[in-house]
């Protein structure tokens, strides 16, 4: 058993400190004695490399715009298969900020000008322009139904149902409404996907995109560990000391927003 | 007119010290600008100013040139308080005048928000401009470099070419500049010879001595001379200050950011840093950005290998984040050694010598809690 992250773009999408989602998904296997490695996948890696690899977590993060200019066109060309194929099959991902958007439908720039995505999730993003404000600051979020009833988030989650984050963006995300289950969260405090709906992140299979920083997986580790036991298909995870992660969890609850 | 708004301005700060609300650098500034926008327009220094701008190292370089140019028998005037946004080198401008309001500096010398930049050259015509780094820093506020340096490139193009732009060889977005900027471009780079002549450590401080030293030769000054005049320069505030209480001796490294955390990190493991307490103090306050995500940008391994057989405190308004990071990092995290009370925790440490690595209105918190005042 180990778990083997592919870790996608890291030199093009590597906003603000998301890369400790891996750090933390690392720390929290290896204290299980759970072997991880880290599979960088970059702009030369090829499907047959990555097919190879038997991955079974995915981290994709957010990057500037110069960064995701860099890596569009590789990810439409040489990574739409691979991903398609690794989400339908119920592989375990989580997409944060400007990889979640990607992997919608279209982004529709300020300009009009429309931007494809993967259309993995049933979703697309709109940038109003700079007249209508980004989407910044703290957020708290109450988990998705689908994941606080599912008996192996019962069975680890030691912290209780909200995720708790910050959020910065431009573009606004709108989810299929007749999917009700999609949104990955509801918002509690702060904007979500669109600062309209209510709504935050989407959940797809075992794939999550969502908007918040924070790390996400930083003050979440309900969510962290979620996410290992379902790509080892574990049925529990033993728990691990996080007295001062619960401490910052329930700060951050009561954060302004 | 004129006169009035350097009495005014005068006045102000004269009376928000007095009512010790704040500094008094910034507010009349603040109130001018409202009355008489484009005030910096005709502000004019008889040898011209200098402006220092980029995300990392402004403030000593500021310090530094201020230094070097008074000790060679010219007058400065500056916003030696790190106030650098346009209402804070106003300030600074009308503060810094003779009885009947005339500018008293021979140089301006000010550093500038990088953010502010653009809006601060729409005004002021230097002779010579500075640009030290570019990297994260805030990004709730001021959103990715690309955006920043594609703003600084628009401002650039509109200066004239006698003007001077001083930039960093290593910054690879500053090769650009060139198709930007008309007049001549000299460039800087991280040699340590020059770092040796001063007390200042690390190949950050390198280069901003470096880029201080290049921009006062192509003004006509010896570089032999301006050598000499190195040894006697002291950190800016917070810059690796030291600060003497109850008998502990506190050296306080701004740490705001991913670049200047690592730059300080490796401090320590260069070896020119080794007490064994270090407090590390981490707010969200308006100064700071409101993110702390950053600091998971904070190199791992470093982190890690620095905290390695000391005694680690953590305070700030966001102590418990900058735990969960340390945490997270392999350190073990002592919960008695962690809170929000910074005065409590900066009295903790048993040891004599302690370095303190603060974000920026946590650097200002812990002076006045070690010395009584957050600024000069």
């Amino acid at each position: 058993m180990k778990l083997n992250i592919g870790y996608f773009y890291k030199d093009q999408l590597n906003l603000y400190g998301d890369n400790g989602n891996v750090e933390i998904l690392q720390y929290r296997a290896e204290k299980r004695g759970i072997p991880v490695d880290v599979k960088q996948i970059g702009i030369n890696t090829t499907s047959d490399q990555m097919a190879v690899l038997n991955i079974n977590m995915i981290f994709m993060g957010g990057g500037p715009d110069s960064g995701q200019k860099e890596m569009y066109e590789d990810l439409i060309s040489s990574k739409k298969n691979f991903l398609m194929d690794y989400i339908n099959r119920g592989g375990v991902g989580l997409f944060i900020c400007g990889s979640y958007q990607l992997l919608g439908k279209y982004y529709q720039t300020a300009d009009g000008s429309l931007l494809e995505g993967l259309g993995i999730f049933d979703f697309y993003t709109k940038h109003f322009g700079n007249h209508k404000p980004r989407c910044i600051g703290n957020a708290v979020c109450e988990i998705s139904p689908r994941i606080l009833s599912d008996p192996l988030f019962l069975k680890i989650n030691g912290l209780g149902g909200n995720l708790v984050g910050f959020e910065n963006h431009g573009g606004r995300t709108y989810l299929n409404k007749d999917n009700k289950y999609a949104p990955l969260a509801k918002v509690l405090s702060g904007y979500g996907n669109n600062g309209e709906d209510g709504t935050e992140g989407v959940l797809f299979k075992n794939c999550l995109g969502s908007y918040l920083h924070g790390p996400i997986l930083s003050k979440n580790p309900h969510l962290a560990d979620y996410l290992i036991a379902k790509a080892l298909k574990l049925e529990d995870l033993p728990p691990l000391d996080d007295t001062l992660i619960t401490l910052a969890h329930t700060a951050c609850i009561k954060l302004k927003k | 007119m004129w006169l009035i708004f350097t009495l005014l301005a005068k006045l102000i700060t004269w009376s928000v010290k007095l009512t010790g609300k704040g500094s008094g650098y910034t507010f009349p500034g603040y109130l001018i600008l409202k009355i008489y926008p484009n005030i910096l327009k005709r502000v004019t220094y008889e040898k011209g100013i200098i402006l220092i701008s980029g995300t990392n190292g402004k403030t000593t370089t500021t310090k530094l040139i201020t230094h070097l140019i008074t000790k060679s028998g010219c007058s400065v005037t500056t916003n030696s308080s790190g106030s650098n946004l346009l209402r804070g080198i106003v300030t600074s401008v009308l503060l810094d005048t003779n009885i009947l309001g005339k500018p008293r500096g021979d140089y301006g010398v000010f550093e500038v928000d990088e953010f502010n930049l653009p809006v601060v050259l729409s005004q002021v015509t230097p002779k010579v401009l500075l640009l030290l780094n570019l990297s994260r820093d805030q990004l709730d506020r001021y959103g990715e470099t690309d955006i920043i340096f594609e703003k600084w490139k628009d401002a650039l193009s509109t200066l004239k070419s006698d003007a001077l732009l001083i930039a960093d060889l290593d910054q690879k977005e500053f090769k650009e500049l060139p198709g930007n900027f008309k007049g001549k471009i000299s460039w800087f780079d991280s040699a340590s010879r020059l770092l040796h002549h001063t007390k200042l450590l690390g190949e950050f401080n390198a280069k901003n001595i470096n880029a201080a030293i290049l921009a006062l030769e192509n003004l006509g000054y010896d570089k032999d001379k301006l050598i000499t005049l190195l040894p006697s320069f002291t950190h800016a505030y917070g810059r690796g200050e030291f600060i003497e209480k109850d008998g502990k001796k506190y050296q306080i490294y701004l740490a705001k950011n991913p670049a200047s955390f690592n730059h300080n990190l490796d401090l320590f493991l260069l070896g020119h840093l080794d007490s064994t307490n270090l407090v590390f103090v981490l707010n969200d306050n308006q100064p700071d950005g409101r993110d702390v995500s950053w600091i998971y940008d904070i190199d791992r391994e470093k982190l890690a290998k620095v905290c390695e057989s000391k005694r680690v405190y953590v305070s700030g308004t966001r102590y418990l984040d900058m735990a969960v990071r340390l945490h997270y990092a392999g350190i073990i995290v002592n919960e008695y050694n962690i809170g929000g009370d910074l005065s409590n925790i900066l009295s903790k440490p048993e040891g004599h010598h302690i370095t303190v690595l603060p974000n920026y209105s946590a650097m200002l918190e812990t002076r006045e809690i070690l010395m009584g005042r957050k600024i000069l």
